[in-house]
């Protein structure tokens, strides 16, 4: 059993506030993170996001505060404006820490204030507080403002004006990026969250904690993709960028090919060259991946430099960290941002230029003339243009930096992710690309089925715990379920975290499927079947078979116990849950 | 699947870690293939159906050192803790299950260990092994699990003696006629300085064979390097070495490329030896006889707890110098390069042999071949001192 926890449950349309406890089975049932969020939102998943009564949910999880590594970090849960599916996404920070330190395991945000509000905890209490000035801000000015009460998360214009990629901004830079979560917080008049908790969170079995916590830094230490020479605690994320060149995998013009020669202007090197790249990330975490410049600004990850670069046809470094700058500012996903351009570009005939990209991103953010639409996201963008078959997107999710055509199993997990179409899903990209804990063959499917099953199973556990799926380019959930042993003082193996991680992936599945998504919903874009890739250097980048395509989906649904149009043979599955 | 238990069968046999015809698969995509023996695969499939994981291997090790040690564990004891490097880093300790817990429910009792271990010992089965994403890691664990047992049982053999019926008798039979002494002989090198990027990738995937073939490596383990120019070709990380078409990655000296982000955990130690002694060619095994020697220090009160990372003194193994120090970003990779270039070799305590050619693989595998022999000698000669060298019984 774990511990007890509390939640509070905030109603800006009241202006109450109440601390409770959780209820000890969903904990047992779904950890914290994503899970417990998930959870959360039953009985409301089928309302629009912007309902007032539709949950905005901060969940840290039973790791946060403890000194098991990557741990400090958080989910928010809603439901998408982008997507239409349920959302969660994880954020590191102060923040997690914080709000754990306030006696808190997460916060339900519901209702609607009727003017600009910030909600401000404490470990004494919390109160609802008049952000009237604050409205309009960019996230510095924000985070500054609400300095004097602890560590901030706040929505920047984009998330005020609705933009469908608006971020929830961690007050160290750290994104909540990904399904316009900060637009949801935007339509209830939020503009931040602040939380200064003092209180130290309770070790059960120190030791235990300790041992595992030495065992995965072992791991962590023998990874070459973590602490490697060439790894992401020296060159942050965009140590793939050469990876994906060399890969013949890179997202290039919006996706019609899959190499950019210039890509070495924006890799990792690169970018320590131009802006000196210090050791920058998550609060407490001994890998420290993301990376800062000399000036102290945060620079870009490998999505962002590959999609504001590659994607548009750019390879003016200082013009792709200004990009980054002013997502960050305002409060935009970077992903979306940039393969929103990317697709209006090659529908007008003409991707955009260097100069052109930073003040389109501002009147997307202030939905501005073209910015009004380009908002909306890639495909209704599409859509609105004509041109639908141009929107690179999984359930209207833009697609991250991968090629599908290179790596078969991260093809099929942009189809199975809950959240359409993300790479951290199922991460296969850890086994196809990065070998870790073992390498598969990319350009095959088979087997792909069960593994991406298992991985998001697995992934949907870290998400819960919360924990950091770049641990796991090193460590497995070996280590993780003795680190939560050593918390909690219980005995968790990581076949019980998987199972809880299959029950968190059916819920939302089953949530998706309510909101009214089927089998078609879990497709790629027409381009990955009919159009080849980028060959070359002895690499052959067909187009996916459309067949073998469709036949490991079937095998998916199968082994996740689904019908093979994706249904739930049980529609009564959720009332059988916790 | 089916390819891939015969493909993974026959990697078992020829690397000699399990017994022939005494291996079972299982493996489960939309539906469980099981393949091998038919009691080990069944057994397999039994075990794979109760855990979320693709991949299951139980297999007769080719030794009987892994059930010696459950034997010879106390009774309190419910799992093996070798301090290996392998064991250290990745399986942590390898649980084990006597007979007499396989009686009611074996695959149940199995597969509550394998839930949080990623290979256990079963006393009369062997060992069994899981692969959580693909097939090829139960193999990979299956490995780990026979080659830390080995080299415990190595040391624990010298350090007790034999204490169960029969167990001399079967070490000298293992001594006596199923250890042939590791040799260079009859393999054919190219002569360096190489150049051409072809017949760079060409050597290095003909001599990761034979370190494999030669019983200098368990496959899955160990790395291999050559330096042309400010190019270093590395096996990648997670390559088996007889199996490395493909998988050499060019990374350049200066890091101006990060493409070799997959490159071997151990690309800076290999980094570091090619700046500090200007060797061309650098092959890192382990194999056993000196990782167990590796592990035995004559030092009376030395302070140090954690030796494998954290002993200073350099050794000597005969003129083999002896360092501590954690794989990947760990300490080897500092304590390596300053003693191996006069030697040409090194043991890293608990883990390996790294050794050096000056203008091609030859000198470094021979070199290889010699300390591993040494090793031995040096390793039989204390057993047999220990126990008078013509006893034979079970002490
Ligand atoms: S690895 Fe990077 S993203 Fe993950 S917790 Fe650490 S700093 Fe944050």
């Amino acid at each position: 059993m774990l511990p007890r926890e509390n939640i509070l449950v905030v109603d800006l349309t009241s202006g109450r506030t109440r601390r409770e406890e959780i209820p000890p089975e969903l904990l047992h049932a779904y950890l914290g993170g994503r899970g417990l969020g998930v959870r959360l939102l039953r009985g409301r998943h089928t309302l629009p996001p912007y309902d007032p009564a539709m949950p905005l949910i901060f969940a840290t999880g039973p790791l946060c505060g403890t000194a098991a590594p990557t741990s400090a970090r958080l989910s928010v849960v809603s439901r998408s404006p982008l997507t239409g599916t349920v959302y969660d996404c994880s954020a590191g920070g102060r923040f997690a820490w914080r709000l754990r330190a306030s006696g808190l395991l997460a916060v339900l945000v519901e209702g609607r204030s009727p003017r600009p509000v910030a909600l401000a905890i404490t470990s004494a209490g919390e109160e609802i507080v008049p952000a009237d000035a604050l409205w309009g801000m960019e996230i510095g000015d924000t985070v500054r403002a609400l300095s004097s009460r602890g560590s901030v998360a706040a929505i920047g214009p984009a998330g005020e004006n609705g933009v469908l990629f608006a971020n929830v901004m961690m007050g160290e830079g750290n994104a909540v990026g990904r399904g316009g979560l900060g637009a949801v917080m935007g339509s209830k008049n939020l503009k931040a969250v602040a939380v200064d908790g003092d209180r130290r969170t309770p070790v059960a079995d120190r030791d235990r904690l300790d041992r595992a916590r030495a065992d995965a830094m072992r791991l962590f230490r023998a990874s070459p993709v973590i602490f490697g020479e060439l790894g992401i605690a020296a060159f942050g994320t965009p140590a793939l960028v050469d990876l994906m060149r060399q890969r013949r995998m890179a997202p290039t013009e919006n996706f019609r090919r899959t190499v950019f020669e210039e890509s070495s202007a924006y890799s990792g090197p690169a970018i320590r060259a131009a802006y000196g790249a210090r050791k920058d990330g998550c609060f407490g975490c001994p890998i420290q991946c993301k990376k800062s410049g000399t000036d102290g600004r945060h620079l870009p990850e490998y999505e962002t430099v590959s999609h504001f670069g590659a994607l548009n046809g750019i390879s003016d470094i200082h013009a792709i960290v200004r990009s980054n700058d002013v997502c960050n500012a305002t409060g935009m996903d970077t992903i979306s941002a940039a393969a929103t351009l990317s697709a209006w570009g090659e529908a007008r005939g003409r991707f955009p230029s260097p100069d052109e990209v930073v003040p389109l991103l501002r009147d997307i953010a202030a939905r501005r003339g073209e910015g009004g639409l380009l908002a909306e996201g890639s495909r209704r963008v599409a859509e609105a243009l004509g041109r639908p078959g141009l929107s690179m997107t999984v359930k209207s999710l833009e697609l991250p930096a991968y090629d599908p055509r290179g790596a078969y199993g991260m093809a099929l997990a942009y189809c199975t992710s809950n959240r359409g179409g993300c790479h951290l899903r199922a991460y296969p990209i850890s086994h196809e690309i990065l070998r870790k804990p073992v390498a598969s063959d990319r350009f095959s499917f088979s087997g792909k089925a069960r593994m991406i099953k298992i991985a998001e199973d697995v992934n949907a556990a870290i998400d819960s715990l919360v924990a950091c799926k770049f641990a796991f380019f090193g460590a497995s959930l070996e280590e993780y379920a003795e680190l939560l042993s050593g918390a909690t003082g219980g005995h968790h193996t990581p076949q019980d975290l998987k199972a809880i991680g299959e029950r968190v992936c059916l819920t939302e599945r089953f949530y998706n499927a309510e909101n009214g998504f089927a089998r078609a919903d879990d497709g790629l874009p027409e381009r990955f079947f009919t159009e080849p890739g980028s060959s070359g250097e002895g690499i052959e980048v067909p187009p996916i078979d459309r067949a073998r395509f469709e036949e490991e989906l079937t095998k998916y649904y199968r082994i996740r116990g689904l019908a093979d149009d994706g249904s739930f043979p049980d529609p009564a599955f959720l009332s059988g849950q916790p | 699947m089916r390819d891939l238990i015969e493909k993974y069968a026959g990697k078992l046999a020829r690397d000699r870690s399990a017994a022939p015809g005494r291996i079972g698969f299982a493996a489960n995509d939309d539906a469980m293939v099981e393949g091998g023996a038919s009691d080990l695969s069944r057994l397999s499939s039994d075990v794979l159906s109760r855990l979320s994981c693709l991949g299951m291997l139980a297999a007769v090790p080719s030794l009987p050192f892994p059930e010696y040690l459950v034997r010879r564990a106390a009774a309190d004891v419910a799992a093996l803790v070798p301090l290996d490097t392998e064991t250290r880093t990745f399986l942590h300790d390898i649980p084990f299950v006597r007979k007499e817990e396989l009686r009611a429910d074996p695959a149940g009792r199995i597969a509550s260990l394998l839930s949080a271990r990623k290979g256990v010992v079963a006393e009369g089965i062997g060992i069994v092994a899981a692969g959580p994403v693909t097939l090829e890691q139960a193999y990979i664990h299956y490995s780990s699990v026979f080659h830390a047992c080995y080299v415990k049982y190595l040391l624990d053999a010298l350090r007790d003696g034999f204490r169960l019926p029969g167990e001399a008798e079967a070490f000298r039979a293992f001594r006596e006629e199923r250890l042939p002494a590791p040799s260079a002989e009859g393999l054919a090198f190219r002569p360096g300085p190489l150049g051409a990027p072809e017949e760079v990738l060409a050597e290095i995937r003909d001599v990761g064979r034979y370190t494999v073939e030669r019983g200098l490596v368990d496959s899955f383990f160990g790395n291999i390097s050559y330096r042309v120019g400010d190019t270093i070709y590395i096996s990648q990380t997670a390559a088996s070495l007889d199996e490395l078409s493909g998988c050499v990655d060019p990374v350049p000296m200066d890091n101006r490329s990060t493409a070799g982000i997959t490159a071997s955990s151990e690309l800076l130690a290999h980094r570091r030896i090619y700046e500090a002694t200007g060797a061309t060619a650098v092959l890192h095994g382990h194999p056993k006889f000196a990782v167990a020697m590796s592990m035995l220090c004559d030092e009376a009160g030395c302070p140090v707890k954690d030796c494998w990372k954290d002993c200073l003194r350099v050794r000597m193994l005969g003129d083999t110098p002896v360092v501590a120090g954690e794989i990947g970003a760990g300490g080897l990779a500092v304590r390596v390069p300053p003693v191996i270039g006069a030697p040409g070799k090194a043991i890293v305590y608990g883990h390996g042999v790294f050794a050096v050619g000056r203008d091609g693989f030859e000198e470094a595998f021979r070199s290889m071949v010699a300390v591993e022999n040494r090793c031995r000698e040096e390793y039989f000669r204390r057993l047999d001192a220990r126990r008078g060298p013509g006893q034979s019984k079970s002490e």
